[in-house]
């Protein structure tokens, strides 16, 4: 795979340029993976023009309790877009991940999202056809909203782009559409957001670091608040799924489900089951331990790191952090952050304070439904030796858990008794840590 | 889970979901009334197509009477399954047809509301209602909750005042685990005294009264339902959704129309039509949500944010008063929970196939596939647009308007059982601005001739006109002051029926007789001109221009037709310019309709015919009082003809088309001189079914 070929970030720039990709952290191995993660940032002040290639096919991953046992996936894979259907083929066909790269773009760019559809090879029976929906977008058309039976979809072996012009800065997610009970259940989601255009800076607020903004700037803003009240220094994608294993069983031994008998025995973040939460961003730069190997029954059990997307929130004292939460799983969730109080400034990708009446609101609960979005800030806490700590190549951290307030999702299904799930770590860290490039961005 | 249900879960499922129901049910959307004749609805009279539909009950002074009655009965799910369901009806409307869910009682803010139950089940029952204050009662005896109508045949009477606006449910208050599970439960609706397009007493809650919707959201276990359905354990506990609805019924059921005849039992639709915010349509619609079912249902519009103005019926205001709306585009409605949201539709690109277009042109057929072949997408990307699709694909599509599903995002309550994109979900639909639109797909020249264009000309006002120059011939012999017969070289072109004027040299003559041959009989010094005499050879030129413009496609059903006409008329019949009138006044222009039904179809075949009629329509039509007089600027008239379009679209061989003549005419001399007409712009804009 060549998906560390075209993707360097250069900080700091004033020209426009097409492509541009998370660079390499000051120090440690900001994982390469996390380059390929997000999505494409247009440095220049006006709108231009972003294009990123996606592809749909199949593959596997791996759950806690299901060792040996790798689960069936559909999902997407981000590419180079020079690649011919052909190659495209050779390269990704049946080697899917989930979940699809966190997407990153600014408000009001134009944005080219080119989507092949490479096929199953584990169902070379089912035609499937895949589509792109952007989740909550306000569409100009249907021709890009992704619904098959009001608009079009993808066959396999053909290429499709898709064009949105987002207006609304905010947190949102993408799925594919086409069947949609089964595709997104099978693992067809991200995240997709929107910086906005206060990022550039205003005659009162400090450009944001990642528009090339100073060092003691924020890396961004989640909002066009106008006051800098939604500013962060780091932020993280975090979505929401669960696994049912009928559906992935059952389409990988062409079994049928019922879908209302949907009943989930798994509760991921980013796709991955705590502790799998905790591994860094992929890489292959990574020590086999920290990467999510799983064997692909149909390449000779060859080995796919098919879980790219860390759910690591690592942090300094201090630190302004935004949670982008999305739920695509088909149940509610109800998240903490014990020890930590959150902070809710949008939903939906809608500012809370718009309009001069703030709602934004301080909770310690977070009851995030499905196809729903929430915005959370909250202010990592000094470092205190006395409370729970560990450590870990970036040193001493105090350790808050990011949780789902229902137990039962907080077991991995066949595994042996001991904390799983749906939650992972929130680590604020004794010394500092680079200051962060790119979302989600994990230290190694 | 009883053995019935044991039975039944072998049922057949499938991956992909089945579009069989949804090519019949829909090829009936078009039709304005499903024609079922007699008994096939529980709607109140004059109740929408689309949107909301109020039961009125009965006002004396500042009470409000509502009567409601207990039954059994049947629905119907898109995967041909029945579930048997308990409801209330009105046995006011329809002999108390039976309907699921139950009658939405519409009030006002300040009435007494009084609600006489009737209960024919054989245990008793009760009404709750959430939200209001100090509920009495008269009669009934008193149960757990509230005092309860005996079982076969009991009565009970509620009273409460009205004193919130807002979106209210009211559901069963007895043995509340079987009874709402099984369907008593109905949307009661309170309007605020500030007025019926207010949601609230707030200026910010105004919307379009045409452009109101309810969505109550319910969850089914068919198997409960068959437990009581044969008298078997009912045990809530085993309790397992297989049925997700939005107003009773269940998608794609939910986008047909209210009163279907498809559906008797559940007369409520769930279609949301919209069209974009302009500052001729520049309120919202609003969409009352309530959940009467037993699950929390997280709510995903497509397409464009939703904003959340109140919940419960109370309205989201921030300390001092200010409105603390929230928009989603997402969001979970807890069981019992109502909220009430406003829907805008911005257009903020406007993209526009000829001056904005999308930088990624629509696809290449050869890359994509319309699912089931069947699809409700136009074939264009752009909101009016049709464009092509592939042979064999059916198309929903009526005028190039958009839909977006609406649906829950717990994705397996989108599915009917085992069937995906069902269950609860509708479609928001987005006509175009001012609704559907159509240019002149062909003319006809009913007298005159071709000067130059074509029917292309008439669909954009610019400046491309389509010309048609008055019919001529000549006299192959000299005329006399006196005759009143003359022979004419050809009579091709002019009109068929009597009573046309024609001009020889200064002179307006009426042919009385003889037309459609080559020996007319003549009135002569017509118009205020004389009678004179003219030499062999004189030019014979028709003194009025007919010529029409037919519609295509405009679906049986359409309303509001509106005809807008753009022309000028030139003082020449040759040449690219447009000379001014000099002398005598400007020719006279009188733009008819043809109405198909009043002698069939040829009765609109000549300029003369009867079926033609002049704009504004007599007795009820909106627009510029006719004839007018039209020079050598272009003259643009819309009229409107408010309602049904039924008389003026054509059926069977003219099936879908409308016709528009425009009849211009030179009045009065001396010396009236030849002039062409030009036509600019010949549109329709038009309500689709």
């Amino acid at each position: 795979m060549n998906e560390g070929a075209a993707m360097e970030r250069q900080k700091g720039l004033a020209r426009r340029d097409f492509l541009k990709a998370a660079g390499l952290g000051a120090a440690g191995a900001v994982a390469v993976g996390a380059a390929l993660r997000s999505g494409l940032v247009g440095s220049a002040s006006a709108a231009s023009t972003t294009a990123l290639s996606l592809v749909a096919t199949d593959g596997y991953m791996s759950l806690p309790g299901r060792e040996g046992d790798p689960v069936y996936i559909f999902g997407f894979v981000r590419v180079d877009p020079t690649l011919t259907v052909d190659q495209l083929e050779a390269a990704y066909k049946g080697h899917t991940k989930h979940t699809a790269p966190h997407l990153n773009f600014r408000q009001d760019d134009d944005i080219k999202i080119t989507l092949t559809n490479l096929g199953l090879v584990q169902r070379p029976d089912l035609t499937d056809s895949h589509t792109i929906h952007w989740h909550g977008f306000d569409v100009p058309s249907p021709l890009n909203d992704g619904v098959p039976e009001v608009s079009v979809a993808v066959p396999i072996g053909k290429q499709v782009t898709y064009f949105y012009r987002p207006h609304r800065e905010g947190t949102y997610m993408y799925h594919c559409h086409f069947e949609d009970v089964e595709h997104v259940q099978m693992g067809m989601t991200g995240i997709v957001f929107v910086r906005p255009l206060q990022d550039m800076g205003t005659a009162s607020l400090a450009k944001a670091r990642q528009e090339g903004g100073a060092d003691t700037a924020p890396l961004g803003y989640a909002y066009n608040d106008g006051n800098g009240s939604t500013a962060y220094d780091r932020h993280f994608a975090i979505l929401l799924n669960e696994v049912w294993k009928h559906f992935h069983d059952g389409d990988r031994d062409i079994q049928e489900s019922i879908a209302t008998d949907y009943n989930p025995q798994w509760f991921t973040l980013n796709g991955r089951c705590y502790p799998q939460t905790l591994l860094p961003n992929d890489s292959p730069s990574l020590p086999e331990p920290m990467r999510i190997g799983t064997p692909n029954a149909n390449y000779g059990n060859a080995t796919d790191y098919s879980q790219p997307n860390s759910a690591l929130i690592q942090v300094n004292p201090g630190d302004r952090v935004l949670l982008r939460l999305a739920n695509l799983g088909y149940q509610q969730h109800s998240m903490q952050l014990p020890g930590i109080s959150m902070k809710v400034i949008g939903q939906d990708a809608s500012w809370l304070g718009k309009d001069g009446v703030d709602k934004t609101y301080l909770t310690n609960t977070l009851y995030v439904g499905p196809g729903e979005a929430r915005d959370v800030l909250f202010t990592a806490p000094a470092y205190d030796a006395s409370r729970p700590s560990g450590s870990d190549t970036m040193g001493a951290y105090n350790v808050y858990r990011f949780k789902n307030r229902d137990w039962r999702r907080l077991s991995n299904f066949g595994a042996p008794p001991g904390p799983g799930g749906m939650q992972t770590e929130v680590r604020v860290y004794s010394s500092a840590l680079p200051a962060q490039s790119d979302v989600s961005q994990t230290y190694v | 889970m009883s053995e019935q249900a044991t039975a039944r879960r072998g049922k057949k499922s499938t991956m992909t979901h089945k579009m069989w129901r949804l090519g019949t049910v829909l090829a009936l959307t078009a039709g304005s009334l499903i024609a079922v004749a007699g008994h096939g609805s529980a709607l109140p009279l004059g109740a929408p197509k689309v949107g909301m539909v109020c039961t009125p009950g009965t006002v004396n002074g500042t009470a409000h009477t509502f009567n409601l009655e207990t039954k059994t009965g049947y629905i119907e799910t898109p995967d041909g399954n029945s579930v048997f369901m308990w409801s209330y009806d009105n046995p006011g409307v329809d002999n108390g047809h039976f309907q699921s869910p139950g009658p939405v009682l519409c009030a006002t803010e300040g009435q007494t509301i009084e609600v006489n139950l009737t209960n024919h089940l054989a245990e008793p029952t009760s009404v709750v209602f959430p939200g209001q204050q100090d509920v009495t009662w008269t009669g009934g005896t008193a149960g757990l909750l509230t005092t309860e109508a005996a079982a076969n045949g009991g009565t009970v009477t509620y009273r409460f005042t009205a004193t919130n606006a807002g979106t209210y449910l009211y559901e069963s208050g007895s043995d509340v685990a079987k009874q709402v599970e099984m369907g008593l439960y109905g949307a009661l609706v309170i309007r605020p005294s500030l007025g019926a397009n207010f949601a609230y007493g707030a200026s910010t809650t105004q919307f379009d009264p045409s452009r109101e919707y309810l969505a109550l959201l319910a969850d089914i276990d068919p198997f409960l339902h068959h437990a009581v359905e044969i008298g078997a354990t009912y045990d809530f506990n085993s309790r397992d959704n297989r049925y997700f609805t939005i107003n009773g019924r269940s998608f794609p059921d939910t986008i047909q129309d209210n009163g279907s005849g498809l559906l008797p039992n559940q007369p409520y639709g769930a279609l949301v039509r919209i069209q974009p915010n302009s500052p001729s349509n520049p309120q919202p619609g609003l969409i009352r949500m309530v959940n009467a079912g037993v699950d929390n249902h997280p709510f995903h519009p497509h397409g464009n944010h939703t904003t959340q103005i109140a919940q419960d019926g109370r309205l989201m205001t921030a300390p001092g008063g200010a409105p603390a709306f929230t928009e989603h585009f997402g969001e979970t409605i807890g069981a019992g929970q109502t909220e009430d949201f406003l829907l805008r539709w911005d257009d903020q690109d406007h993209w526009d196939p000829g001056t904005n277009p999308l930088p990624v042109p629509p696809p290449n057929y050869r890359d994509v596939t319309f699912k089931d072949s069947n699809t409700w997408y136009s074939g264009s990307p752009y909101l009016g647009y049709k464009g092509t699709l592939p042979a064999g694909t059916t198309t929903q599509n009526i005028c190039g308007e958009w839909y977006f599903p609406w649906h829950s995002h717990a994705l397996n309550e989108f599915t009917n059982f085992d069937e995906g994109f069902g269950g609860m979900g509708t479609l928001l639909r987005v006509d175009p601005p001012g609704g559907c639109f159509t240019a002149a797909a062909s003319t006809a020249i009913l007298s005159g001739v071709l000067k130059s264009g074509s029917a292309s000309a008439l669909a954009v006002d610019d400046t491309n006109y389509y010309q048609v120059n008055p019919r001529t011939t000549t006299r192959p012999t000299a005329t006399t002051a006196g005759q009143t017969t003359i022979t004419v070289a050809s009579t091709a072109g002019f009109p068929t029926t009597p009573g046309y004027y024609i001009r020889i040299d200064n002179e307006v003559l009426q042919v009385t007789a003889g037309q459609g041959t080559t020996t007319w009989t003549v009135a002569r010094g017509q118009l205020g001109t004389a009678a004179a005499s003219h030499l062999s050879g004189a030019t014979i030129t028709g003194l009025a221009n007919d010529w029409y413009g037919s519609f295509s496609g405009v679906r049986a059903g359409s309303t509001n037709l509106k005809v807008t006409y753009k022309g000028k008329n030139c003082q020449a019949t040759s040449g690219t310019t447009c000379p001014t009138f000099t002398g005598a006044a400007a020719p006279q222009q009188t733009v008819k309709i043809c109405n198909w039904t009043a002698l069939g179809a040829a009765n609109c075949a000549t300029a003369a015919s009867p079926g033609w009629v002049t704009l504004p329509t007599p007795g009820g039509g909106l627009g510029p009082a006719q004839p007018q007089t039209v020079g050598s600027t272009d003259v643009s008239s819309t009229w409107t003809l408010p309602g049904s379009a039924s008389q003026y679209i054509g059926t069977g061989a003219y099936n879908g088309q409308v016709r528009v003549l425009i009849h211009t005419q030179r009045w009065t001399g001396p010396s009236p001189t030849p002039f062409s007409t030009w036509g600019n712009l010949l549109a329709l804009v038009y309500d689709a079914p």
